[in-house]
């Protein structure tokens, strides 16, 4: 049997990881899909029970030190997963596993937060030039070249 | 019962406030997720953090959710078809770092189901009728089809279009 294709998702908690779920649910039919985010409460939920989760330190604009070891953390997982490609709904620790790959043969995807309605979220403008694909989930934020419009979670 | 939920990341005094002063008046049980909230309530029951099991669960229970206008809270209530209130938090109060929240009010609403109340005054008119609060069952998921079916074909083929 051939091995299915490895993805690693990250996000942070709360809107962002529900929105990462809503969309990897669905792509575990077709892919092997390994995740990563901050907080151990995901791994009590038992909907989640099967999932490969692994924990990493929470970062955000708020805790800019916490971006040093959660890069750390994210290489480490890299290395023992090496996914084929890393999907990230944001906000900080998808920003790092972006720049991450950059030097390391992973392709990068970035979903931005369908709560950015009216400008890319701070994060996404970010990546937006180091991300192999970028999507937007407001189709009036789309130029169709370098920000994509292809549905959303809603 | 009423479930009330400000999210993880920051504090919302307003909203719990407002909570607890209707609760104070009606005879409507209210449970409430504060985060770090200084603000304490008296007339409802409360607690900081809920495990994500008893979260959902009470979104279940709950005749109506009444939460900040975050995502996340808005796809577990269209999930569990429970209607929402949704509260906007104000970057000019200091309750977020922008004003992301006051943008997407306006569409959210939009959606089945879900209520906007920037305004306590909004609130307690739409608390005082929760019946005429309904949701149509979100069955419609071709949006997120399409998203996953195109980012599915990325994957493997590389190829945008």
């Amino acid at each position: 049997m051939r091995k299915k294709t490895k993805i690693l998702a990250i996000s942070s908690p709360g809107g962002h990881w529900i929105q990462l779920n809503k969309i990897c649910n669905q792509l575990e039919d077709r892919f092997d899909v390994v995740y990563a985010t901050p907080g151990a409460q995901y791994k009590s939920s038992t909907q989640q029970a099967k999932r490969k989760v692994y924990a990493i330190t929470d970062a955000s604009a708020d805790s800019k030190l916490n971006l040093i070891p959660v890069t750390l953390q994210l290489l480490s997982i890299l290395i023992r997963e090496r996914p084929n490609t890393i999907i990230s709904t944001g906000a900080a620790p998808g920003v790092m596993a972006v720049l991450l790959c950059k030097f390391l043969p992973i392709k990068t995807i970035w979903i931005d937060s369908i709560a950015n309605v009216k400008v890319l979220s701070r994060s996404g403008k970010m990546v937006k030039k180091h991300a192999n694909l970028v999507i937007t989930q407001w189709e009036e934020l789309s130029d169709e070249k370098t920000i994509f419009y292809r549905g959303s979670v809603l | 019962m009423i479930f009330v939920a400000v999210g993880t990341q920051f504090p919302f005094d307003r909203l719990i406030e407002n909570m607890d002063q209707w609760a104070a008046d009606y005879d409507e049980e209210v449970i409430a997720q504060i985060a770090d909230g200084e603000y304490l309530p008296k007339n409802i029951n409360w607690q900081r953090f809920l495990d994500p099991e008893q979260y959902n669960n009470n979104i279940k229970q709950a005749s109506v959710f009444v939460s900040h206008a975050g995502m996340g809270n808005i796809i577990s209530a269209r999930q569990h078809n429970t209607p929402i209130i949704v509260m906007n938090r104000q970057f000019e109060l200091g309750e977020h770092r922008n004003n992301h929240q006051a943008d997407g009010i306006k569409w959210m609403a939009e959606l089945s189901g879900v209520y906007a109340a920037p305004t306590q005054a909004e609130l307690y008119t739409l608390l005082s009728n929760t019946k005429a609060l309904q949701i149509s069952s979100s069955t419609e998921n071709k949006k997120l089809d399409q998203l996953v079916g195109f980012l599915g074909d990325y994957i493997q083929t590389g190829s945008i279009n």
